[in-house]
């Protein structure tokens, strides 16, 4: 039992990881009133730059990682041309992306022969000495640098969004940005900084599960988790560390799968896989049966500015 | 004194706009347009993604000649039939986005009714229910039925718990997607093949071709388009619909049955939706497979954004559709070029033609 425990909760992190990443990722944008359904398209993008990157170079999973989070700010460039520029629809730019994303992805994938090709992986950071402890050094003492590095980038954005004058602007221009606009904040500028700079959060959550977590590249392997990570914003309400929360959450829940299935427990395995996306849907709910007359949303989620424009 | 007297003497003239360099940009928003004109902007968006999407495959080893003789080949009598069978559950995908799209519901759950369509179509074949001479009959509306329970799963959601339907249907899609598998490698497994895969269909369970080349699963289609065409233009719950999108307070407010007629709307899209998988299992397939319903949900949002969402137009769009899927389907087996290749040009029709939208709506100026 003790066993079952430790070897769920070892691999939790790594399955929270993408969440957590892709969420606050989303977050910074839709902080900025840009609402940003992209997140699993650029994962894609992610996963396959930074598989493709391992490949050709040979290993170095740090620079694929790099490489992840350049690719999907380059996507994310056209998201904020459409949205930002041109002011189209959110919702349907966000959709053409992820599909043109998954399209992508997988034309490069398959004519790159990157497909189910083994890639070497990032080793465990072991913190010694407090790794040996038997149990709790497992769980939260040898995790690859990635689940370490995360929690300090949660610090960073938290930071960037709510103690610099640059998040206080980012804010501005999501809460109300006619006003933003007569304050001299640039709104134009201001999003497609949050759109790119929250689109290479996303690409590193993809890159991480080709090079880190799965150690491959297979079309279409982000499989739902970043619209779970759209979910998980609203959940936590556009704010970051209750995103992280969540994210453990879903971590747990994705890690639990493979663990019951080599505990021998029979359970019908197509079933199983479900439990992710019903235990987002049951979040939602969750969310939607208390009483929020305050949904913390940005005030201008999903409107486009445009200054000549009178409402 | 005298200082401050003379600093607010001779206030300088403005600098004149044209010595600050360029100038700038600025957007005037258009009250209307000619209709010719918003063509010409929506046609030349349309060859822009169109031309995007030849460069991409050019670079992906498919040179634009080759291209346009595969395209050629699928036009040619013996395979329009194809193209014809493809046409009709897109068509009727379509049917489904565009009444949803129309009281601006998000389904975006059409692979999930899909797949319910499909498996409660199956079921009816698999558990032998009903005479043969009336089987089809009851597999298309068991699969309507299952479409529309699925998407109305949703609106209980939104109704209720004010669950966002973009994330709710696009997660269910998976959750379909899942117990699909779950009978394809279980209960509903074909025993003599073991492949995932239901046994196939006796003949009296197959939509057959009627004739010329054209199978009964498109009368199925355009009968849909027509009643849907009745449905938005001429009937009352049409006009409930335009005025729901219009405003739905007012709407409420001199007695229209809000609740009602959107809860009817949403639930013939994925009933719409429903059909389309029986459509596709009882005529390309001949049995329940485990990929039937791949790559209809962006097919069924392109289908309806480009028609507007007019019954009528979305025919004749599912059939342009229709020849993509089967142009992809083609460059899949002879150049072996993924088919999600479809799903990335779709989605560059898509990005060109809302595009256009900013030019229809603003006029872009230069102010010195």
């Amino acid at each position: 039992m003790i066993d079952f425990l430790v070897n769920w909760l070892a691999n939790a992190p790594v399955t929270a990881v993408p969440y957590a990443l892709a969420a606050l990722g989303l977050i910074i944008a839709e902080r900025s009133g840009v609402l940003n359904l992209t997140a699993e398209g650029l994962m894609l993008v992610g996963a396959l730059a930074g598989a493709g990157t391992c490949l050709m170079l040979g290993g170095y999973p740090a620079v694929a990682l790099v490489a992840a989070m350049v690719a999907a700010s380059a996507v994310s460039l056209l998201f904020a041309v459409l949205v930002v520029v041109l002011r189209i629809n959110q919702v349907i730019a966000g959709l053409s992306v992820v599909f043109f994303c998954q399209g992508f992805t997988g034309l490069v994938g398959t004519l790159a022969k990157w497909q189910n090709k083994q890639l070497t992986g990032l080793a465990p950071l072991k913190i010694w000495p407090l790794s040996e402890i038997p149990g709790i050094g497992r769980i939260f003492f040898q995790q690859d640098p990635i689940v370490y590095l995360t929690i300090l980038i949660f610090f960073a954005v938290n930071f960037l969004l709510f103690r610099t004058m640059l998040g206080l602007r980012i804010r501005s221009v999501g809460e109300n940005p006619g006003a933003a606009d007569a304050a001299g904040v640039s709104v134009t500028l201001h999003r497609i900084f949050a759109i790119v700079a929250g689109s290479s959060l996303i690409g590193l959550a993809g890159g991480y599960i080709s090079v880190v977590s799965v150690k491959l590249w297979v079309t279409g392997m982000t499989g739902g988790r970043g619209w779970i990570a759209v979910a998980l914003v609203v959940f936590a309400r556009w704010a970051p560390w209750p995103a992280l929360a969540g994210a453990l959450l879903f971590g747990c829940i994705e890690a639990l799968i493979p663990q019951i299935a080599a505990a021998g427990i029979r359970v019908p395995q197509y079933l199983m896989l479900m439990t992710p996306y019903l235990a987002t849907i049951a979040v939602m709910i969750w969310v939607g049966t208390k009483d929020s007359g305050i949904t913390q949303e940005p005030g201008a989620l999903g409107q486009p500015h445009v200054r000549e424009e009178r409402r | 004194m005298h200082d401050i007297l003379r600093r607010a003497e001779p206030l300088t003239p403005p600098v004149p706009a044209a010595s600050r360099g360029f100038g700038r940009l600025t957007l005037d928003v258009r009250q209307n347009l000619p209709a010719w004109k918003q063509a010409v902007f929506v046609g030349s968006s349309l060859i822009l993604g169109l031309a995007i999407s030849v460069a991409i495959l050019a670079v992906a080893g498919i040179p634009p000649l080759t291209l346009a003789s595969e395209l050629a080949g699928v036009l040619t009598a013996e395979n329009l039939r194809g193209v014809l069978i493809q046409a009709a559950p897109l068509i009727l995908v379509g049917l489904g986005a565009s009444l949803a799209f129309r009281i601006g519901f998000w389904n975006l759950g059409i692979e999930g009714q899909m797949i319910f369509g499909g498996i409660f179509a199956a079921a009816i074949s698999i558990y032998d229910i009903g005479p043969p001479a009336t089987r089809l009959l009851l597999m298309g509306m068991a699969a309507a039925l299952g479409g529309g329970l699925w998407v109305l799963l949703v609106v209980f959601l939104k109704l209720r718990f004010r669950v966002n339907e973009i994330i709710a249907t696009l997660l269910l899609n998976y959750v379909a997607m899942y117990f699909l598998f779950h009978l394809l490698y279980g209960a509903w497994q074909d025993s003599k093949t073991a492949f995932p895969q239901s046994t196939p269909f006796r003949p009296f369970e197959r939509l057959t071709d009627i004739g010329y080349g054209v199978n009964s699963g498109l009368l199925i289609a355009i009968a849909g388009v027509l009643a849907a065409g009745w449905m938005i233009h001429l009937s009352r719950i049409g006009f409930y619909t335009r005025f729901i999108a219009a405003n739905p307070r007012m709407a409420k407010v001199v007695g229209v049955p809000v609740r009602t007629a959107t809860i009817w709307i949403i639930a013939i899209s994925g009933a719409c939706s429903g059909l389309a998988g029986f459509v596709n299992v009882a005529s390309q397939e001949g049995r329940l497979t485990q990929s039937f319903a791949n790559g209809y949900v962006f097919s069924g949002v392109l289908i309806a954004f480009l028609s507007r969402n007019d019954p009528i137009v979305v025919a004749i769009v599912g059939f342009l559709i229709a020849v993509l899927f089967i142009t992809g389907q083609t460059l899949q087996v002879f150049y072996q070029i993924p088919f999600t290749m479809v799903q990335m040009i779709e989605a560059i029709i898509v990005m060109a033609v809302a595009s256009s939208e900013f030019l229809i709506r603003h006029r872009i100026r230069w102010i010195r």
